[in-house]
C-alpha cells in the first residue's frame, strides 16, 4: 500500500459534530448523514426552547453552588452569631432573625452547603449500588439476574420516610444515616434502568469480541459497557439529587435532621414549630421553600439536558 | 491417526428444550473438522444456524449433544488453564465490522488494552502494533481514530489485526463481508488469504455466498432446514454437488 | 447525456451538494444524468462516493446544513425550487422511494396493510375499506398466496427479503413514474435478492416504472439496469449503456470494479476510497489508478461524450 494512497479514508457521508461527541474526538472530519425531521421548523424551535431551559438550569445551579461553596461570600455575617430575635427585614438584616436571633439570610446561604451535600451524597449512594446491581444483573443473566431484581423489587416496597422516622425514633438523628438511609432506598429504578441497558449492549459485537478474546467478565462490565451507559446515568444521577434534596428537606421539616446542622428544611422546620407561620412571618419560611424549589428545578434541568443529549446520541446510531 | 485440528463431533443444538416442550432444533448430528492451513466453507440460507455452529465450535455457546475436540481434547473436558489457551487460539470474526469496536474507545486504546491482556510489556505495544498495522495494511492514522470515523473495510482489517494478536490457530469467519461493499470485499478475501499462507491459519468460513465460499475454501458443507440438519458431502471441490441423498451427516476430510 | 431523443423524465444538471459543518464537504462536485420514460439508470459506487446523497437531493430530503445547487428537472419542473409543500405532492406519487433497510423503514407499530394503505388514504383520499382491499389487490398481484393474512401481519413478523416487497409495494401503490431505489438488497440473502430482482423487472414491464438504482453490487445492476453511470468521490466517471459497460469499461476505476466481481477472481484495487472533505489533487482516482500520468496528478479531468459514452479520464481526451 503506497503511502500516498493510504489517506484518512473518512467516513461514508458527513454530518456535523454535534457537541455530543466523546471527549476529545478530533472534529475535523467527522462527518455522517443524518436523517432530518419531519418538520425542519418545528424542531428547531424545540432544541432552542430545550436549549435555554438547560442553560437557565446551568446558570441557576451554578448560583447554588457557589453558594455552597463560598458562603462567607455572600453571608453578610455568621449564622451562629445571636441579634435581637423576630426581627423583620431592615438594612441590617435583609431577611430578618429567627426565634433565637441568627440572621435568616445567612442561615440560608449557609444552609445551601447542607442541603446539597446531603443531596448529592445520598444521590451518589443510590447511583452507585443501582450501577452495581444493574450491571451483574445484565450482564450474567440467569439466576443471579432473578434473584437482583426479586431483591429490587422488595426494597421498591420498603417505605422510605416511615422508615427514616422509626430509625429516627431509635438513633440520634444525624447526618451519616440519613445519608446511607437515602441513598439505601433509592437506588431502584436506577438498577433497572442500568439492567436494560446492559442487557442491550452484551449483544453488541465488541462484547462478544472482547468475549471471545479472553477479557474477564469485570473488565468488559467496566471497560466496555460502562461508558457507553454514562449519558443515562447522569440524569438518572441529577434527578436522584433533585428527589434526595426533596426528602432531605420533608424528613427536616418533621425535625429528623441533625440540629447541629442547619439545612433549608430544618430553617422550615423551625419557621413552623416557633411560631413563625402564625405570626406570617414571610421572610423565615418563604425563602428556604423558594431556594429548595428553585435548586431542586435547576437540577432537574440539567438532567432533562442530559437526557435530550442522550436522544441524540440514540438517533446517531450510537445505542 | 491424530491430527492436529479443530473437530466437532455430533454436534446437537437445541433451543428452549425443558420439562414441557421439545424445543426448536436449530442442528442435529453435524461433524466436520477444520485443519490448519484450510479453510473450510459452511454455506446455508439466513438464518439457518450456520453462525451458531461457528459459535458452538468457537466454545462461545455450549452444544446441546457432541463434542469438539481442540487438538484431541473434548471442550468440555478441558481444565481451566487448558481452556484459557484453548480461547486465545480459536477466535471469531463478526459480520459487522462497525460493530466490533467500542464506540467510545479510540482504535489505539483498544488495540493496547488487548497487549496488555496478552501481558506484552508496555515498551513493546507499539512495534506489536505496528506490525499488526502492517499486515493489516492501514497507515498510522487509523490509531487516534474512533470507530465511527473509519469505514467498513478499514474497521474489518483492524478486526482481523486484532486477532491476530492474539496469534490464534484456527479463526471462525461469521459471514466477514457480507456487510462490505463488492470491491472491499475483494481486498478482505486477499488478505485473509494471505494471512492464512503466513501464519498456517485453519478458517471456518460461514457464509450465504457460493462465490466466496469457492473462492476461499478447500472444502465445504452446507447447512439447510433447522430441523433437519442436512450436510452435503461434497468430493469435487470446485462445484455445488447434486447428491441430495446423503442426509443427517457429514463427515468431512480434506 | 441524452441516450435518446425525446423529453426526459428526469434531468439533473450539474447538481452539487455541499454539507456545512466545521468543515464544508462537498458530497456532490456536480453531477449530470438524465432517465428517460420507462428506463433504468443506475448509479454504481462504493460506499461514501455520494449516491445516496444524489437520492436524498433529488427527493428534497437533505438534513438542513445542506447546500444545492444546479438544476434537477422532473417533467419540466425544477424540484430544486419547489415549496416543502409542493414536493410533499411529488413525493409517493410522482417520485417513489425505497430505502436501505427494509426493516427498518417500515413502522413496527402500524400492521402491513395499514402501511401499504396509507399513500392511497392520504393522497387519493380512500376511505380505509377501499384502501385496504386495493392494498390486498396489489399484494395478491406480487405473488402473496395469502395476501388477506399478509395485510395483518406487522414487519417484525416477517423477514426482510418479504418487508422489502413491502415497502416496493407501498412505494409503488400510486403508480409513480419514477421510482428511487436506494440500495435495496443490501443486508438480504441470495434469494431475496433474487426475488428482489424479479419484482423489480416486473414493475419495470408492466407498470413501465421508470428506475434510479442506486447499489455497489455489480451484478444485480447489470441484470436490471439499461444504463450505468459509475460514481467516485462525488463525481460521475462514466455513463454507458449496461452491456457496453460490463464488456468494456473504459475508466480504470470501472474496471478495477469489474475486476473485484467474483467471477473475474476478486482482483482488489489497492488503497481506500478518499474522504470527500479533502479529495486528491487532479484526477480523484489517480492515487489508485495503475495508469496514472503526470498530468493525473495535477489536472482535473472533465466529462467527455464520445459515441454514446461519456468518460472522465486522460485516456480519452
Amino acid at each position: 500500500m503506497s503511502p500516498e494512497a493510504a489517506h484518512n479514508e473518512g467516513s461514508c457521508i458527513t454530518e456535523s459534530c454535534t457537541g455530543s461527541c466523546p471527549e476529545g474526538q478530533q472534529k475535523d472530519s467527522v462527518f455522517r448523514f443524518k436523517f432530518p425531521e419531519a418538520s425542519l421548523k418545528k424542531s428547531r424551535k424545540r432544541d432552542d426552547f430545550l436549549g435555554q431551559l438547560n442553560c437557565g438550569g446551568i446558570f441557576l445551579f451554578a448560583f447554588f453552588f457557589f453558594m455552597a461553596l463560598f458562603p462567607s461570600l455572600l453571608a453578610p455575617c455568621n449564622p451562629e452569631e445571636r441579634f435581637l430575635p423576630y426581627e423583620a427585614p431592615s438594612r441590617d438584616h435583609l431577611l430578618g432573625t429567627n426565634d433565637i436571633g441568627n440572621d435568616i439570610l445567612s442561615e440560608l446561604v449557609y444552609g445551601a452547603r447542607i442541603s446539597m451535600t446531603v443531596g448529592f451524597a445520598a444521590s451518589l449512594v443510590s447511583t452507585l449500588i443501582g450501577t452495581i446491581i444493574g450491571l451483574c444483573s445484565g450482564y450474567f443473566r440467569g439466576t443471579l439476574d432473578e434473584l437482583l431484581m426479586g431483591f429490587t423489587d422488595v426494597v421498591l416496597i420498603i417505605p422510605k420516610i416511615p422508615l427514616i422516622i422509626v430509625l429516627g425514633a431509635y438513633l440520634r438523628p444525624s447526618i451519616w444515616i440519613l445519608v446511607p438511609v437515602l441513598g439505601l432506598l433509592s437506588w431502584e429504578s436506577t438498577a433497572r434502568v442500568t439492567r436494560s441497558k446492559t442487557l442491550q449492549l452484551r449483544e453488541a459485537g465488541y462484547v462478544k469480541s472482547a468475549r471471545c478474546m479472553g477479557f474477564s467478565s469485570r473488565h468488559i462490565m467496566g471497560s466496555d459497557i460502562l461508558p457507553n451507559i454514562y449519558h443515562v446515568l447522569l440524569p438518572k444521577f441529577m434527578l436522584a439529587t433533585a428527589s434526595a434534596m426533596i426528602s432531605e428537606a420533608s424528613l427536616s421539616f418533621l425535625g429528623l435532621s441533625d440540629i447541629s446542622m442547619k439545612s433549608w428544611g430544618s430553617m422550615l422546620s423551625f419557621a413552623f414549630f416557633r411560631g413563625g407561620f402564625i405570626q406570617d412571618m414571610w421572610w423565615w419560611y418563604m425563602p428556604p421553600g423558594i431556594c429548595i424549589t428553585l435548586c431542586v428545578i435547576s437540577i432537574a434541568l440539567i438532567g432533562f439536558g442530559f437526557e435530550t443529549k442522550q436522544e441524540e446520541y440514540a438517533v446517531d446510531g450510537e445505542l | 491417526m491424530f491430527f492436529i485440528s479443530l473437530k466437532a463431533e455430533s454436534l446437537s443444538k437445541t433451543y428452549g428444550s425443558g420439562l414441557l416442550s421439545t424445543g426448536k432444533c436449530i442442528f442435529r448430528e453435524v461433524s466436520l473438522e477444520i485443519r490448519k492451513g484450510k479453510t473450510f466453507g459452511l454455506m446455508g440460507p439466513s438464518g439457518e444456524g450456520k453462525s451458531t455452529l461457528g459459535r458452538v465450535i468457537a466454545g462461545l455457546e455450549k452444544a446441546t449433544a457432541g463434542f469438539v475436540y481442540y487438538n484431541g481434547t473434548p471442550l468440555a473436558r478441558m481444565k481451566k488453564i487448558e481452556h484459557t489457551a484453548f480461547r486465545r487460539k480459536v477466535q471469531v470474526m463478526f459480520q459487522d465490522p462497525t460493530d466490533a469496536f467500542n464506540p467510545r474507545k479510540k482504535i489505539g486504546h483498544a488495540i493496547s488494552e488487548v497487549l496488555a491482556l496478552l501481558r506484552v510489556p508496555g515498551d513493546e505495544h507499539a512495534s506489536k502494533t505496528e506490525e499488526m498495522l502492517i499486515t493489516a495494511g492501514l497507515p498510522d492514522e487509523v490509531l487516534s481514530r474512533y470507530p465511527s470515523q473509519l469505514s467498513g473495510g478499514q474497521l474489518q482489517r483492524l478486526a482481523l489485526g486484532r486477532i491476530l494478536l492474539l496469534d490464534p490457530e484456527y479463526i471462525i469467519l461469521d459471514e466477514p463481508t457480507s456487510a462490505l461493499d463488492v470491491s472491499v470485499q475483494a481486498q478482505i478475501l486477499h488478505l485473509l488469504k494471505k494471512v492464512q499462507a503466513e501464519r498456517n491459519t485453519g478458517y471456518l468460513l460461514i457464509s450465504h455466498d457460493e462465490a466466496v465460499i469457492r473462492f476461499m475454501s478447500d472444502s465445504y458443507g452446507v447447512l439447510e432446514n433447522g430441523r433437519l440438519k442436512i450436510f452435503q458431502y461434497h468430493t469435487n471441490l470446485k462445484t455445488l454437488s447434486e447428491d441430495k441423498s446423503i442426509k443427517n451427516e457429514l463427515k468431512f476430510w480434506v | 447525456m441524452k441516450a435518446r431523443s425525446g423529453s426526459r423524465l428526469l434531468e439533473v444538471k450539474d447538481l452539487q451538494v455541499s454539507f456545512q459543518g466545521i468543515k464544508t464537504v462537498n458530497a456532490l462536485s456536480g453531477i449530470s444524468f438524465s432517465i428517460g420514460e420507462s428506463e433504468t439508470l443506475a448509479l454504481v459506487g462504493e460506499t461514501g462516493c455520494g449516491k445516496s446523497v444524489a437520492a436524498h437531493a433529488i427527493m428534497r430530503l437533505l438534513p438542513p446544513e445542506s447546500r444545492m445547487n444546479g438544476v434537477v428537472e422532473f417533467r419540466g419542473k425544477n424540484l430544486l425550487e419547489l415549496s416543502e409543500k409542493e414536493m410533499t405532492e411529488i413525493r409517493g406519487k410522482e417520485i417513489g422511494i425505497i430505502f436501505q433497510n427494509p426493516s427498518l423503514a417500515l413502522n413496527p407499530v402500524y400492521s402491513i396493510g395499514h402501511q401499504l394503505a396509507e399513500p392511497l388514504r392520504i393522497h387519493r383520499k380512500e376511505k380505509k375499506e377501499k384502501a385496504l382491499a386495493r392494498a390486498a389487490g396489489a399484494l395478491k398481484d406480487m405473488g402473496f398466496a395469502n395476501a388477506a393474512e399478509y395485510i395483518h401481519y406487522y414487519p417484525s413478523w416477517c423477514s426482510g427479503g418479504m418487508n422489502q416487497r413491502f415497502l416496493i409495494a407501498a412505494s409503488t401503490m400510486l403508480d409513480p413514474s419514477l421510482l428511487i431505489a436506494d440500495e435495496p438488497g443490501k443486508g438480504l440473502d441470495r434469494k431475496c435478492v433474487s426475488e428482489l430482482e424479479a419484482e423489480l423487472k416486473k414493475l419495470k414491464v408492466e407498470k413501465k416504472t421508470a428506475l434510479l438504482l442506486i447499489s455497489h453490487d455489480l451484478a444485480f445492476v447489470q441484470r436490471l439496469a439499461d444504463r450505468v453511470a459509475v460514481m467516485y468521490a462525488g463525481e460521475i466517471v462514466e455513463i454507458a449503456d449496461s452491456s457496453s459497460l460490463f464488456e468494456n469499461p473504459l475508466h480504470p476505476y470501472s474496471r478495477g470494479l469489474l475486476n473485484s466481481l467474483p467471477e473475474k477472481g476478486f482482483i482488489p484495487i489497492p488503497g481506500f476510497s478518499p474522504p470527500l472533505s479533502s479529495p486528491p489533487s487532479g484526477c480523484r482516482f489517480h492515487p489508485r489508478c495503475p495508469l496514472r500520468k503526470k498530468q493525473c496528478v495535477e489536472t482535473h479531468p472533465y466529462l467527455i461524450e464520445t459515441d454514446g459514452r461519456a468518460v472522465r479520464c486522460f485516456l480519452y481526451p
